[in-house]
């Protein structure tokens, strides 16, 4: 009898493991499988960029064959790599950089400067300033994008690197952002500082800043992505080959009769290398600023 | 020293002032802004020919602006609101009459060569024509259709008749027992592809699939009195949207989610195609010879086919409508531009340039896609209200082939064009057709 009960713990010990082990593997295979199906849109569109015949990648989709390639070749990308004429999608590329690189230095620049005031500065109405900051979030770029266009266009910015990049530097999102993140650091920081003689822009700059690597981090992503996928503005605001980003000249392999699959897929996986490598850059302290900001609420 | 620095500070100044006239002559060059769609191929040849124009007029330069072919609408509105509308524009076909109403377009017939006027073919004139005034406002190298491809193989299997011109098109029972017969025929997935691929974000349902109901006898709006309810919503628009819904049910289309390669992809699941012209250089590049190329089925007593495509019109608000005019007709007399329109497969809108195309000439694959040009193209309704009418109409197809009521979906759009209509107070002189 006393055998017996001594020796039951060890049958529930071994079913724990095996249901524990049985259920790592099953969350493995489920992590397989959305990895794949995540992963499987972007394998297909690297093979498809090494197919130089777009009748033949029309008619592999739908099949295994579209994640297969015979004949693997550059020439897509050879055809597209240039700075003139009228595949100059290296131009484009160039442009689609220096527009993200400007909008988001100074969009760190502004937006960090607008929350830290908010946050620190002594102004008065700021919780009315911050309601309305909140609320400017709410209303949808598409709606005042005619109004703007018009302003734009009033103020001879058509066509111009400047008229990609002003409209988009302030962001109520990022100030609040920043805001937020700011009003949580330790109020002693900024008294401490005060007393020892800092101005407010000394305490910013030197204190406060080089705190704020995640919440850089995150707007820097943020901002990053949504500069580089405009379409409709600059549609809308440029005119030729001089400041027309890489998102609106993919477009034009989307034709009125005719789609050239074979050159939209490798300009596609040229326009997803540069913010492959700013999310690969930043998304350790990416993901620990929305962990942090998940965990303070 | 002083004198020196004098002089070259008067030399810099004089130098200065020469290149800022130099500047200013420059800047006196007439300036033509030509707004166009068009993927790599159309804007190369665009750009090459706005450089041949520009050495052969040396006073006049031509600025190009493009805008995306999915994005042309919004773009054109940003010109709009931002008073920036180029000279010469390309818009599409159905288009015009909103345009014209609207007061963005002038008429060109006193701004191009004649003898580009009297090349166009009639389904040419069509697409241009404002109805009000009876007046062009645009005009166009090429024009468009759709035809029904067929694979020769399994048409053979089930022992049909191939038409070969206009005249002998499959009629509504022939048509409907073909796709019967195809359903039941190994290999064969979906009898017809009629390109649902295409979404509703286009005009495909509109410009394809009207004609097909305007042979049965149904419009998408009443051409005389303006108005869609007691048409769009008629007994013979219900019986024909039904028929179509009937087609889907059966399973013998290909659904939206297929894509749009069914036809020619590996296998050819799809026994026939109710393609554009410009499907032919695809389809025939993956099938070669068991393409056949056949018009549009008679559903009622008329075969209809459906026409218009981008062409060229002068902005109302052009300052150099006599340079503008002058760079349209170099455009379509242009050579190189012909050449590179005839690679694309392009649909002739002007008789000369139909001469040049073997593809469309008797005896060519395509003979007879251009033949429905004169006998049975339809220009859709040129109304001020075309906008409406046709994104109205694509929702009512969608929601009927997704199993929605014909009746409901066709009355609910048919009130949504009235009501369009009589919130512009009838777009007069519109309203005073009747």
């Amino acid at each position: 009898m006393s055998d017996l009960v001594l020796s039951q713990p060890a049958p529930l010990a071994i079913s724990r493991g095996n249901s524990k082990t049985g259920l790592r593997i099953v969350q493995t295979v489920c992590i397989f499988i959305i990895a794949l199906v995540m992963i499987s849109p972007l394998f297909m569109l690297l093979i498809a960029s090494l197919k130089d015949d777009r009748f033949r990648i029309l008619a592999d989709m739908g099949s295994f064959r579209a994640f297969w390639v015979n004949d693997p070749t550059l020439s897509n990308y050879r055809e597209i790599a240039n700075f003139s004429g009228e595949l100059a999608y290296g131009r484009y590329l160039f442009n689609s950089l220096v527009i993200l690189v400007v909008t988001v230095v100074s969009g760190l620049i502004i937006n960090s400067m607008a929350g830290f005031v908010l946050a620190w500065g002594s102004l008065r109405g700021k919780a009315i300033l911050l309601a309305l900051v909140v609320a400017l979030y709410v209303i949808p770029q598409e709606s005042i994008i005619m109004p703007l266009v018009v302003m734009m266009s009033r103020a001879g910015l058509t066509d111009t690197f400047a008229v990609q990049i002003l409209p988009w530097v302030a962001s109520p999102l990022y100030v609040f952002l920043f805001y937020q993140f700011f009003a949580q650091l330790p109020k002693e920081l900024y008294e401490a500082a005060e007393m020892d003689g800092a101005s407010i822009f000394r305490i910013y700059r030197s204190i406060y800043m080089p705190l704020s690597l995640p919440a850089l981090a995150t707007v820097s992503i943020l901002m990053g992505i949504e500069s580089w996928n405009q379409y409709l503005w600059p549609t809308l605001v440029t005119q030729t080959d001089y400041a027309r980003p890489i998102a609106v000249a993919i477009a034009t392999f989307f034709g009125q009769d005719s789609i050239y699959w074979d050159r939209a897929m490798a300009a596609s996986v040229l326009m997803m290398i540069p913010v492959l490598i700013l999310y690969l850059a930043f998304q350790r302290w990416f993901v620990s600023s929305f962990v942090g900001s998940a965990v303070k609420g | 020293m002083t004198a020196q620095l004098g002089n070259r500070l008067l030399r810099t100044l004089l130098a200065t002032a020469a290149l800022l006239g130099a500047a200013g002559m420059a800047e006196a060059k007439t300036v033509v802004h030509v707004m166009h769609q068009g993927d790599p191929g159309w804007v190369k040849a665009y750009g090459d020919v706005a450089k041949r124009f520009e050495e052969a007029n040396p006073d006049i330069d031509v600025e190009m602006i493009y805008a995306p072919h999915d994005a042309y609408n919004e773009k054109f509105s940003a010109a709009v609101m931002a008073k920036q509308l180029p000279d010469v524009m390309e818009l599409d076909a159905p288009f015009l009459a909103n345009y014209v109403w609207s007061g963005y377009l002038q008429p060109i017939k006193p701004l191009v060569d004649q003898d580009l006027l009297d090349d166009m073919t009639s389904s040419n004139i069509s697409q241009g024509t404002y109805p009000i005034d009876k007046d062009l406002y645009a005009i166009g190298l090429t024009d468009s259709s759709v035809v029904l491809y067929g694979n020769k193989k399994y048409l053979e299997a089930i022992g049909a008749r191939i038409p070969k011109s206009v005249d002998d098109a499959w009629t509504r029972e022939e048509f409907e027992g073909y796709l019967e017969k195809l359903s039941k025929l190994e290999g064969v997935k979906w009898p017809i592809d009629t390109f649902r691929g295409y979404g509703i974000k286009t005009e495909w349902i509109t410009y394809a699939y009207g004609p097909l109901l305007e042979s049965a006898g149904c419009d998408l709006i009443d051409r005389k009195t303006w108005t869609a309810s007691g048409t769009l919503d008629s007994e013979a628009c219900v019986k024909a949207l039904t028929m179509m819904q009937t087609w889907v049910k059966n399973g013998w289309v290909v659904p939206t989610s297929s894509g749009t390669n069914q036809f020619y992809a590996e296998g050819q699941p799809a026994a026939l195609a109710m393609g554009g012209h410009w499907f032919y250089a695809e389809a025939a590049a993956a099938m070669k010879d068991d393409i056949v190329v056949m018009p549009l089925p008679k559903i009622g007593e008329r075969g209809v086919s459906p026409n218009g495509t981008w062409i060229w019109g002068i902005s109302a608000t052009s300052e150099n409508p006599e340079a503008a005019g002058k760079y349209l007709s170099f455009l379509l007399k242009d050579k190189e531009y012909r050449e590179y329109a005839k690679t694309q497969s392009a649909y002739p809108g002007l008789k000369s340039f139909a001469a040049e195309s073997p593809l469309y000439a008797e005896g060519g694959p395509l003979a007879v896609a251009f033949e429905q040009a004169s006998k049975t193209a339809v220009a859709r309704p040129p109304h001020p209200a075309y906008p409406t009418i046709t994104s109205a109409f694509m929702q009512a197809v969608d929601k009927i082939f997704n199993g929605g009521d014909a009746q409901e979906a066709l009355t609910a759009a048919a009130k949504k064009i009235d009501q369009d209509i009589e919130d512009n107070a009838g777009y007069p002189p519109f309203d005073e057709q009747h």
